[in-house]
């Protein structure tokens, strides 16, 4: 058996039908006419009539949601918008404020900061993929407490580390009762993955003492609205924002690196002792 | 009320039909257009220039489109080394660390690092400020120009940049630029630009001014010829190696490998609580 044989000529139709050409199923700009998106005018179905966080979902998603999943998108953005310069991303704002950099430079530095595995907008897409994969294997029979079990197997550590039932420095998480009063104030009924997590959160809470966070709520909570794991991590990916600013605000104000100094002390090195840089080999 | 009658007309601008670049020639590949067989760097080989030329020599041609002779590439070495890593202390260094414990995504260590390096504050702003400086007072004498310059007051606390590039740091003189400008002083590749900004330090050292690191970047600049433009990236590209350094070191690290400070060493002042 031998391998089929290359092809004298490489078939590049697939990109010889995009050259040149920008193909958008999005919308655009048509000068003196409209700027269109996804079958609104921008202009006249949009601007002032729909929230930015309703355009924010028909830009992300392709669907333009009703204005309380708007609301509901921008109280968990407000979630998400501590001003604690102790937080990772936070910090980051911190540092570009008290070096001078633009507020543009310190807010992207910060939401990328939390396209991160532990916390932010980063974990979503595994927090949304847990409870879809949970959901699937509770409707074919299986408890809230094998679910737990089975991915206590695929875990190291004494804790299983489930997304959005494992939260960094603290246990319980109390932007999930806000939340949770946002939901219900906007009339949103308990759908079958919320159901869930709660039901995950007893098992771990009686066996872990851990209970959910924002991640798992929000994940499961928009897993019931009909948002892919992708489109939820779409959807967040600018929440931490504003906390960034805030932290970013406050140094960039203040004289520059006043914010949280080190002495040379500060740092703990632990690595080689002092030597001498060996001289170079000459070459034959 | 009359509305704002808008009217939105085209304007007739002539745009390129292609885009224009003298730095990368692309010879397409025989077999698919898409693939380029060769490539060459303001006329050279990459392959060639591989075999026979440093990187130094090859980052000097892109973005000069010539080749630097042995004393260009010799000063600009050394400048790459002195800036290679701003120390992890430095802000800069410490985002870079901060993400990385933080389990930020590994890609993003190097962007989000040079964000925070990308100020007016020792950072690749204040490297294009002190090209236009340099490049705008150095023909004058450095005394004239440190005298009217100290008649300036300087801010109530803090740091004092007298000109971009030159001031205090940590309220003295940092001495490793100091070290550095003598350092690079010594090489044959020096020019003008670099002498004058020692100068400058040395009249402005009475007031524990002195050069910073974003000076001694913006002079070597000047001196081999890059575009102010340039100044900015060229720092960043510069220092990028030591924050990807200290951001990886702290990779996989569990989040207590750094401090996070506790609410005695956290403080919110009263104005801040609730209301």
């Amino acid at each position: 058996m031998s391998l089929q044989k290359k092809q004298k000529k490489d078939d590049t139709s697939f990109w010889d039908k995009r050259r040149g050409k920008i193909h958008t199923a999005k919308g655009g700009w048509i000068i003196g006419e409209a700027v269109y998106n996804q079958g609104y005018s921008m202009l006249d179905d949009l601007v002032g009539k729909k929230t930015f966080f309703q355009v924010l979902m028909l830009n992300a998603t392709g669907r333009l949601p009703d204005k309380r999943l708007a609301e509901w998108l921008e109280a968990l953005f407000v979630c998400l918008s501590w001003p604690d310069a102790r937080i990772w991303c936070n910090q980051i704002g911190s540092l570009a404020g008290t070096m001078n950099s633009t507020p543009v430079a310190a807010v992207s530095a910060g939401i990328l900061a939390a396209d991160s595995r532990m916390y932010g907008p980063g974990t979503q897409t595994i927090g949304a993929s847990f409870i879809l994969e949970a959901l699937r294997k509770k409707n074919i029979g299986k408890t809230a407490e094998t679910i737990v079990e089975e991915f206590s197997q695929t875990c190291q550590g004494a804790v299983p580390t489930i997304p959005g039932f494992v939260r960094p420095l603290t246990r319980g998480d109390e932007r999930v009762i806000a939340i949770d009063q946002v939901t219900e104030k906007l009339g949103f009924a308990r759908g079958p993955h919320l159901d869930l997590a709660f039901e995950i959160e007893k098992v771990m809470l009686k066996k872990y003492q851990e209970g959910i966070n924002l991640l798992g709520y929000s994940a499961a909570f928009l897993c019931d609205q009909a948002l892919t794991a992708r489109q939820q991590y779409r959807v967040v990916s600018a929440m931490v924002n504003s906390g960034v600013h805030a932290c970013y605000a406050e140094a960039a104000d203040n004289p520059p690196e006043s914010f949280f100094p080190f002495q040379c002390k500060d740092i703990n090195f632990q690595g080689h002792a002092p030597r001498p840089v060996p001289k170079k080999k000459l070459k034959k | 009320m009359n509305r704002p009658q808008n009217q939105v007309n085209k304007r007739d601008e002539k745009f390129a039909d292609r885009t224009v670049t003298k730095i990368w020639d692309e010879e397409p590949d025989p077999e698919n257009s898409y693939l380029a067989r060769h490539c060459r760097c303001h006329g050279y080989d990459i392959i060639e220039l591989a075999q026979k030329r440093s990187f130094v020599d090859v980052l000097f041609l892109l973005f000069q489109g010539e080749l630097p002779n042995p004393a260009q590439a010799r000063l600009l070495e050394t400048l790459m080394i002195v800036l290679i890593n701003p120390g992890p202390r430095h802000p800069a260094t410490r985002a870079a660390m901060n993400a990385s414990v933080s389990k930020t995504n590994s890609a993003h260590l190097l962007p989000i690092a040079l964000s925070v390096l990308s100020g007016t504050h020792l950072g690749a702003e204040e490297v294009v400020a002190a090209m236009r400086f340099l490049q705008k007072r150095s023909e004058e004498n450095p005394l004239k120009v440190a005298t009217e310059l100290l008649e300036n007051p300087g801010p109530p606390e803090g740091d004092w940049h007298i000109a971009p590039g030159f001031g205090s740091r940590f309220g003295g003189i940092d001495p490793l630029p100091r070290e550095a400008a003598d350092l690079l002083i010594a090489l044959p590749g020096h020019g003008k630009t670099l002498q004058w900004g020692d100068n400058f330090a040395e009249e402005i050292g009475q007031m524990n001014l002195g050069w910073l690191s974003t000076g001694l970047a913006a002079a070597v600049f000047c001196d081999l010829g890059f575009h102010r433009l340039a100044g900015a990236g060229l720092f960043q590209l510069l220092c990028a190696p030591g924050l990807l350094a200290h951001g990886l070191e702290l990779a996989d690290k569990p989040i207590t490998d750094m401090p996070f400070l506790d609410e005695i060493h956290y403080v919110i002042t009263k104005e801040a609580k609730k209301r």
